[in-house]
C-alpha cells in the first residue's frame, strides 16, 4: 500500500506535468502576488522539497507522528493528525510545524506554532488534497533543526475544485 | 456567505499543571480564490488566514491557515493549565474581518 505512490507518479508523471504547468500559468495571471507556492516539480524529494522552500536540509525522525487515512473518499476534508514526541521545556522545544502537500495547486496547508510549557505539539484539523500525494510535516525545533515525516494518501476526488 | 460562527469546547475548571484539550471551529467557506463562477469569472479568495488562542493575554497556540484548510476550519489542540483567568480564541480572515471568542478557565 505504503509504495503505491512512486508507481503512480511513474505512470502518470507527463499529463500530471502538463497540466500542471497550464495551472501554473494561469494561477499567475489571475494572481501575481499570490504567497503560496504552486505545485512543486513532481520528480522533486521531499528532502529536496523543503531544503528548496527553508534551505535547510530536514532528517526524518521518529519523534513524529503524522497520521492521516491511506485512502479518504474525497478530497475536501481528509484527517490530520500531528504529534512530536518533545519535553516542550525552554531548552528543548518544538517551534512550529509546517504542513505542506507537494501536489495542491497550491502548496502551503498550515503552519502551526507551539510554546514551551504552555501548548503540546500536538493539533487535529482537516485539509484538502487536489490528488494522491504525501502530506508532509516538517517540524523546526528550538535549535533550528528541522524533522520531517511523510504521509500518503489517495484520495478519490479532487478537494480543490 | 452567511456570517460566520465560532464556537469552542475547553474545560472551565482544571488543576494546575493539566493537560487541557481544546476543540475550536468556525463555519467559513475558506474560499480558495482557484475557483470559478458560472460565467468563468475567478471568485476571490477569502479564507480565515490566522487564528490564535491567547491564555490571559500571552499567545499559546497559533495557526497560519492557507487555502488548503477545508471549509468550516477545526483544529483540536492542547494547552498546560498554569493560572486561573482567561482564554481567547481569535479568528482572522482575508479582507480585515476578526471573529472571537472568550472563556474563563478556573485552575486550582
Amino acid at each position: 500500500m505504503f509504495d503505491k505512490g512512486p508507481t503512480r507518479e511513474a505512470t502518470t508523471r507527463r499529463t500530471l506535468l502538463l497540466t500542471g504547468a497550464a495551472g501554473l500559468a494561469t494561477a499567475a495571471l489571475v494572481s501575481p502576488t499570490r504567497a503560496n507556492e504552486e505545485r512543486t516539480d513532481l520528480a522533486e524529494e521531499p528532502v529536496a522539497l523543503v531544503k528548496r522552500l527553508t534551505g535547510k536540509t530536514p532528517t526524518e525522525s521518529e519523534r513524529m507522528h503524522l497520521a492521516m487515512p491511506r485512502s479518504f473518499s474525497n478530497g475536501y476534508s481528509v484527517p490530520l493528525a500531528l504529534a512530536i514526541d518533545s519535553a516542550m521545556t525552554e531548552s528543548d522545544h518544538v517551534r512550529s510545524v509546517r504542513v505542506i502537500a507537494p501536489r495542491n495547486p497550491l502548496i502551503e496547508v498550515a503552519t502551526f506554532h507551539f510554546v514551551p510549557q504552555r501548548s503540546q505539539p500536538r493539533v487535529s484539523t482537516r485539509i484538502r488534497l487536489a490528488e494522491p500525494q504525501y502530506v508532509l510535516a516538517v517540524a523546526e525545533m528550538n535549535d533550528d533543526t528541522l524533522l520531517l515525516a511523510k504521509a500518503w494518501v489517495e484520495v478519490a476526488t479532487n478537494g480543490c475544485e | 456567505m452567511s456570517r460566520p460562527v465560532p464556537r469552542v469546547l475547553v474545560p472551565s475548571e482544571a488543576t494546575k499543571g493539566e493537560l487541557l484539550e481544546v476543540k475550536a471551529i468556525i463555519s467559513h467557506q475558506m474560499e480558495t480564490g482557484l475557483r470559478k463562477d458560472a460565467d468563468g469569472k475567478v471568485i476571490p479568495r477569502k479564507i480565515i488566514n490566522k487564528f490564535v488562542c491567547r491564555y490571559n493575554g500571552v499567545d499559546v497556540f497559533v495557526v497560519d491557515l492557507h487555502e488548503a484548510v477545508a471549509a468550516n476550519p477545526f483544529f483540536q489542540f492542547y494547552l498546560r493549565a498554569s493560572e486561573s483567568g482567561r482564554l481567547d480564541f481569535i479568528w482572522q480572515e482575508d479582507g480585515g474581518g476578526v471573529y472571537a471568542l472568550a472563556q474563563q478557565l478556573s485552575v486550582t
